[in-house]
């Protein structure tokens, strides 16, 4: 493999290791930037907090939902 | 705050030097204490100018603003990550981490070496126990570097819960010298999740100009739903799928070594 994959790969799993968590953590936040930088969104901002919190909550019942549905798959086969 | 960050620390680095102690062990038993002892003190050595460099460096050259969103986002991965690990081995969907069969398995794979030990500096000894002790490590770096960069003064406090967890651990292994088994470690992990992700989650929220209410008192409220969230979910998938947990237990062996799971 390439060295400079190899690297990508390991601080990946260094830091997330979960294309859930990822994904899920950085939609929040571009949905927070957007709210934040376009005017049209500008009455969002009062519930950005909120957004937030129900947006890492979402990742983490999504990441472990995925781990229960991968752990049925497995029982199946 | 600060307390928190101390906290934090500590546990985070608890549970690492738990892990890495395990391996310096093995080590000093199949090679040689001095071997062990010189490689544990060059990877905190290395961990201490990691901490040093990039964490001024951090604090000094990146706007405070711009650096709470980085941290921030950084902290809810590697939050959201131990957090999701710790309910997973909680709900029986994944091994509790086992310190005795990780020591038996590496005994023996250092042992099948098959060369005497002696007194002499050994590159293998060495190496094993840098190796274990920096990667277990690198992960406490990162947190006291996130705190110091996050919180105003952090890094000195951060510093102090890791060094203290540290000292903690040695002493123990010291008096003990077998891996810490009874050390609950999970427990550990859970807490240390929900306490990176609340900080991760206040943090970012503030770089986007968010104003918590009760301002610190918030980090509370969070930490308080996030553990009433994790708490639910791990009732649920208890509830949700009983065989799971044994058939997804009879498939997987605990890791042998150090290996951390590589999953995309």
């Amino acid at each position: 493999m390439n060295v400079i994959l190899k690297v990508i790969l390991a601080v990946y799993n260094f830091f997330v290791g979960d294309l859930v968590i990822l994904i899920g953590v950085t939609l929040t936040m571009v949905i927070l930037a957007l709210i934040n930088s376009v005017g049209a969104l500008a009455p969002l901002r009062g519930g950005s907090g909120l957004i937030l919190i129900v947006g890492v909550l979402a990742t983490l019942v999504a990441t472990l939902g995925r781990e229960v549905m991968r752990s049925e798959n497995k029982q199946k086969a | 705050m600060q307390w928190a960050i101390v906290i934090a620390a500590f546990l985070a680095a608890s549970v690492e030097f738990v892990e890495a102690f395990t391996l310096v062990l093995v080590a000093g038993i199949t090679v040689n204490w001095r071997s062990s002892i010189v490689g544990a003190l060059a990877a905190v050595a290395t961990l201490a100018v990691i901490i040093a460099t990039l964490g001024v460096a951090l604090v000094t050259l990146i706007p405070i603003g711009v650096l709470r969103f980085v941290i921030g986002f950084l902290l809810l991965l590697f939050g959201l990550k131990w957090l999701k690990n710790a309910i997973q081995r909680y709900s029986g969907l994944k091994f509790l981490h086992d310190e005795e069969a990780i020591y038996a398995a590496n005994l023996a794979q250092a042992r099948a070496r098959g060369e005497a030990v002696g007194t002499r500096l050994d590159p293998f000894g060495v190496l094993l126990s840098y190796k274990s002790v920096l990667l277990e490590g690198l992960e406490v770096a990162f947190i006291v570097i996130s705190f110091g960069s996050g919180g105003s003064s952090g890094i000195g406090m951060a510093a102090i819960g890791a060094a203290a967890a540290g000292v903690l651990v040695i002493l123990v292994g010291a008096l003990v010298r077998s891996p810490l088994q009874r050390i609950p470690e999970n427990t550990l992990k859970f807490i240390v999740g929900i306490m990176l992700t609340t900080f991760g989650t206040f943090w970012s929220g503030e770089s986007f100009g968010i104003n918590w209410p009760f301002s610190d008192l918030f980090l509370l409220m969070l930490a308080a739903l996030y553990l009433v969230v994790s708490v639910l979910l791990i009732t649920a998938m208890k509830q949700r799928k009983p065989r799971v947990a044994s058939a997804t237990m009879a498939s997987e062996a605990p890791m042998p070594s150090q290996e951390k799971e590589v999953r995309i």
